[in-house]
């Protein structure tokens, strides 16, 4: 057998392989939390309000106990007794606790009211139907567009120079609205979790984008030293935030299993996430810019007034892009929370940014139209290399760069300035732009990476309670690993998701990728460094790890290593950016639209593996197109529940939506930003998506639509925008 | 879902005795409208009789001229069946523009007809709905009402007739051939089959507890020539319609001698436009008169709190149905 190489004949990380998880996943054998086969398992279904706001004043379990197979059902008359919050209103963070069943109050429609726990999952859905409550129904308030509310300590208002002189100043100013609906996460995995105690001791099989946070959010929630809590999160079928925090059913499948003494299962059913699992909040943005007449802007403000539940709070940032993005003296970022009666709001892709960049990408299309400018020059001109929120520098910024060469592959040259000027059949034809940023945040993550010696050959394990939540996490640590030993990336086994590995940030906020490698690539010098000193060599080249641990008489070495944002990183604004150039067609008399083409071009530095960057730029604009003309979760005022409960009446994109899609990232060395380079792309492509795709149904029909989603019954009733000439 | 006695049929006389047998029997076509609704407690049968097997899964010519398509034969194969592509393309078009392949797959030509509305409020058990508990009210009357009916609605109902291929049948003509729990049968006119909500909402159709659909017996082709499925959704595929129009023209010498037109998506039954086609007979294939037509058949309309937006989608819907079917010479 021929030795490994010192260093493989060409470093794997760039390469485009294929997922090493792929084959396990495409021949069912990668193990979801519902799926493991743990002895004595019984079924746990929840059981959901019909009311949004009120008291139960009975709940009868009797029927449903009765049922052949029912274990136990539990309300709030026998939940075991969990901390409780603080304050009236708890503070939603990816560790924060999830009290559940401790007072007869209701707060939002589809709150649990019980759980049934019987030896199937058919006998638990069955008894749970069975369960009567009887309410003291009060009037839901679901409405909250004419409220005050309050601002919210989590976003607090943020102002640099003076927004009113800047306004005055102007020669042209955009002020609007923009609206954005609930949206729902639904990631293909329904959430799931298997609970099992075993004396103070919690195991849990859970679909968790955190596994680290989670276990304190658990071990609080019962009140329990984190320690005593294990999660084990091998495989997670999609999050998009939904799972960055432990729920409720979460708390009560532990409940469940620690009140009967077995372990139980419990699946979220697709009904139930519309209810139970978090949702993006609906969002009213009021968008004031100033600009010359040369194109300088002269103020941005920007007012999101948002909603959140009676008793938890959360606030999605949807300035945080109007803050930094443009070059621009008077700035304010400003947030307005109204409690009502809907499951509370949390963190969905790009939260606040996702929403936030259509506000902003369209006033500034707006603003663009309003000036006769070209909409990409626009955006050129008030580029900037300073992060005006905090007169950082930024460690690297391409948008220029991504603007121009994506108009320039896109064609948009050849666009018609003027609105709803360009036909073919009967079609409206317009082109469409827009900006992305999008924070590329570093944690603290650590890798514990153990080599075997056998002969000649050398095998790694890696183990981190990092997750994979379908992005690709198993492939790029492989890789990195890899070359950091100098070995095969199939001799590389990576283990993840489990709470007595390593401690990383978990999944989230786009800060996996670059957070996870570094620290793996840490571990790794490190282990190589300690088995040069233990060779007794100090040659930095040459000598590949089997030879290094033949001479150090190693057949087996572990080391344990962790990465940490460095001064420099903090002495900088940190960024992904990109732009978004589509092209949307516009039947004249049906008003259905369809995006024929998309091109995102992206910098957002090493790209690890450029298959599953494009893979999560692409998931980024399929949902951005969602989020543009379909995806809305609608409220029923009197009722205060949602009328879209399954993904029949919720609409994601279908393949036939987005026929043409191109994805580019530009070459970006960023070392500051860490040392892989890696910068997030996870949220970057839903970024502006919508904004671009709302732009170019204006160039293609001269209507502004500034309500989401834009559906053929919206654009038959909206009025083309004064100023635009009309053909037909 | 609640426990249920399934039973399985060899023979149309084996299902519609033992539809008699049982209090609140369901026939189980593809399932894939049923069976949804019994998840969601919606439809709560005490016994569910199979039929999907049954040896009804025929496509033949008819004395007349037309084609007999059997009640069991899956969406898929009746829409693809070569007589179906060459005879009555609308027939195809509207067939593979609904839902997707795999429900398609699944699916009856029996159950596609008796398929439930899709009204939020009737899949809702904890809010009001007259078609599912009548006398509880309509939810939809005074609420979300978006997606409702524009025509022929009553106080207590205002829910939509969900299927496409119905929109193509009644622009088409058949007529249903329905196996009666005594063992004889009857046929139904298509357009008589679907009622108008009145006051008894529960009833969509005017089949009696236990008739089964075995047949459906398209009129002597007619528009194999001009014919287009206009449908309005809000994503390319899979989704019901907002509104959509089947339009089917015989064009001779440059006059109209046949128009077949029907909406989806504006009424509790397929919406035959029978003014229209009246008008347009003998008319030339132009788009004044199309427009005249479209105006015609949306002049009854009464829309809803949050769905007048289907008036105008409407006039054009026909308008451009009639235009493309005219401009589509197969
Ligand atoms: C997500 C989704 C999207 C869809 N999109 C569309 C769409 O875009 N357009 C569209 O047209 N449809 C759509 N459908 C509906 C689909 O076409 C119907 O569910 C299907 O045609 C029903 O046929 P089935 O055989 O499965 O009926 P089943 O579900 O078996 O039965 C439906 C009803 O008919 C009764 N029944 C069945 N067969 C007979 C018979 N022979 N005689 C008497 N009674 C009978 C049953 O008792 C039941 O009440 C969609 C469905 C889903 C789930
Ligand atoms: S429209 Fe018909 S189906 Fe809908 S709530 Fe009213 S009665 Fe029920």
């Amino acid at each position: 057998m021929t030795k490994q190489a010192t260093t493989p004949a060409e470093a794997v990380i760039g390469q485009a392989i294929d997922r090493v998880d792929g084959r396990l996943k495409v021949t069912g054998r990668a193990k979801y939390a519902s799926e493991f086969p743990v002895e004595g398992l019984v079924y746990a279904q929840g059981v959901n309000s019909t009311i949004a706001k009120g008291d139960i004043t009975r709940i009868d379990t009797a029927a449903a106990e009765a049922q052949p197979g029912v274990i136990r059902v539990i309300t709030h008359e026998n939940a075991l007794k969990l901390a409780s919050p603080d304050a009236d209103r708890l503070e939603l963070s990816t560790t924060s606790i999830a009290p559940v069943l401790q007072s007869p109050e209701i707060n939002w429609y589809g709150e649990w009211v019980a759980v049934v726990v019987a030896e199937t999952i058919e006998q638990a859905q069955y008894a749970a139907r069975l369960v009567e409550v009887e309410y003291n129904r009060a009037e839901p308030k679901v409405d909250f567009a004419q409220d005050a509310g309050y601002a919210p300590d989590v976003q607090p208002k943020y102002e640099r120079g003076d927004v009113d002189a800047g306004m005055a100043e102007a020669d042209e100013r955009v002020e609007v609205t923009y609206r954005t609906p609930v949206e729902h996460h639904h990631p293909m995995e329904l959430h799931a979790v298997i609970a099992e105690w075993e004396d103070e001791n919690l195991e849990l099989h859970l679909c968790s984008q955190m596994v680290n946070d989670n276990a304190k959010g658990i071990a609080d929630t019962f009140m329990i030293p984190k320690e005593n809590v294990r999660i084990i999160a091998p495989f997670i079928g999609g999050g998009f935030g939904s799972k960055l925090q432990a729920q409720e059913h979460v708390m009560l499948a532990a409940m469940a299993a620690k009140m009967i003494g077995r372990p139980v299962q419990f699946t979220v059913t697709r009904q139930q996430m519309f209810t139970n699992t978090s949702l993006r909040q609906e969002n009213l943005q009021r968008m004031r810019i100033g600009a010359t007449r040369d194109g300088r802007l002269t103020a941005l403000v920007h007012d999101t007034t948002s909603h959140t539940a009676t008793n938890k709070e959360y606030q999605e940032p949807c300035g945080a892009a109007s803050k930094m993005l443009y070059k621009v003296a008077n700035n304010r970022v400003n947030y307005n929370l109204v409690p009502i009666n809907l499951p509370y709001p949390w963190a969905m892709r790009a939260p606040g940014e996702a929403t936030g960049s259509y506000a902003l990408e369209c006033a500034m299309d707006e603003m663009a139209w309003k000036l006769g400018m070209d909409p990409v020059e626009f955006r050129i001109l008030n580029d900037t290399q300073v992060d005006p929120s905090n007169d950082k520098p930024f460690s690297s910024r391409l948008l220029t760069e991504c603007l121009r060469i994506g108009a320039k592959k896109f064609g948009w040259a050849d666009r018609p300035l003027e609105p709803r000027s360009r036909r073919e059949g009967n079609w409206l034809v317009g082109y469409g732009v827009s900006a992305a940023s999008r924070q590329a945040p570093l944690q603290l993550s650590a890798a514990r990476v153990t080599v075997y010696r056998d002969g000649d050959t050398v095998t790694a394990t890696v183990q981190t309670d990092a997750t994979d939540i379908g992005t690709g996490t198993y492939t790029i640590l492989a890789q990195t690993a890899a070359d950091f030993l100098g070995i095969p990336v199939a001799a590389v086994t990576v283990q993840l998701g489990d709470s007595r590995f390593p401690i990383s940030p978990g999944s989230g906020g786009s800060w996996g990728a670059a957070s996870f490698t570094n620290g793996v690539r840490a571990a790794c010098m490190k282990l190589m460094e300690e088995i040069k000193v233990a060779a007794g060599t100090d040659a930095t080249e040459g000598q590949g790890i089997a030879d290094l641990m033949d001479d150090a008489d190693l057949s087996e070495y572990a080391a344990v290593g962790s990465a940490a944002p460095t001064e420099e990183f903090k002495n900088h604004s940190v960024y992904s950016f990109g732009a978004n150039f589509c092209e949307v067609w516009v039947d004249v008399d049906t008003n259905m639209a369809r995006l024929k083409r998309i091109l995102t071009v992206g910098a957002a530095g090493t790209i690890l593996n450029p298959k599953t960057a494009y893979s999560q730029v692409l998931g980024g604009l399929v949902m951005g197109h969602g989020m543009a003309f379909m995806e809305q979760s609608k409220v029923e005022k009197q009722y205060g529940n949602f009328i879209t409960r399954s993904l029949a009446d919720y609409h994601v994109p279908v393949n036939l939506d987005l026929a043409d899609v191109q994805v580019v990232f530009l070459p970006e060395d960023d070392k500051i930003a860490n040392p892989m380079g890696v910068k997030g792309i996870g949220e970057l492509g839903i970024c502006g998506v919508a904004g671009s795709l709302a732009n170019a149904v204006f160039n293609a029909t001269g209507k502004r639509m500034r309500d989401l989603p834009i559906t053929p019954e919206k654009l038959i009733t909206t009025k083309i925008e004064p100023g635009v000439t009309v053909s037909r | 879902m609640r426990p249920f006695n399934f039973i399985p049929s060899a023979t149309v006389a084996d299902a519609v005795s033992a539809s008699t047998a049982n209090p609140e029997p369901r026939y189980l076509g593809g399932g894939t409208n049923l069976i949804d609704l019994m998840k969601e407690d919606v439809e709560r049968p005490d016994t569910v009789i199979e039929v999907a097997s049954l040896d009804r899964k025929e496509i033949q010519r008819t004395p007349s001229g037309g084609l007999l398509l059997g009640g069991m034969l899956n969406n898929t194969d009746t829409a693809n069946h070569p007589d179906v592509r060459k005879d009555y393309p609308l027939l195809t078009m509207t067939m593979l523009s609904a839902a997707t392949e795999q429900i398609r797959n699944m699916a009856t030509n029996g159950g596609n007809l008796l398929q439930r509305t899709r009204c939020p409020y009737f899949y809702e058990t904890s809010m009001p709905c007259n078609k599912r508990e009548p006398g509880t009210g309509c939810g939809a009357l005074n609420g979300m009402n978006a997606l409702h009916a524009i025509f022929g609605w009553s106080e207590a109902c205002v829910a939509v007739h969900p299927s496409d291929m119905c929109v193509a049948l009644a622009a088409i003509g058949a007529t249903v051939e329905v196996a009666k729990p005594d063992g004889t049968s009857r046929r139904i006119p298509f357009t008589d089959l679907h009622r108008l909500p009145g006051d008894e909402p529960q009833r969509d159709t005017i089949l009696e507890p236990g008739e089964l659909i075995v047949g459906i017996e398209l009129d002597a082709p007619k528009y194999a020539d001009h014919y287009y499925y206009l449908k309005i959704r809000e994503r390319s595929s899979y989704a019901f319609a907002l509104l959509s129009v089947a339009a089917g023209l015989q064009v001779e010498n440059g006059r109209i001698a046949s128009a077949g037109l029907a909406m989806g998506g504006v009424a509790h039954k397929p919406w035959k436009l029978t003014a229209a086609e009246d008008y347009l007979r003998g008319k030339a294939p132009e788009t004044g008169n199309f427009e005249a037509a479209a105006a015609i058949a949306m002049q009854d309309a009464r829309p809803l709190a949050e769905n007048e937006y289907k008036i105008e989608m409407g006039q054009r819907a026909i308008v451009r149905a009639l235009e493309q079917a005219y401009a589509r010479k197969a």
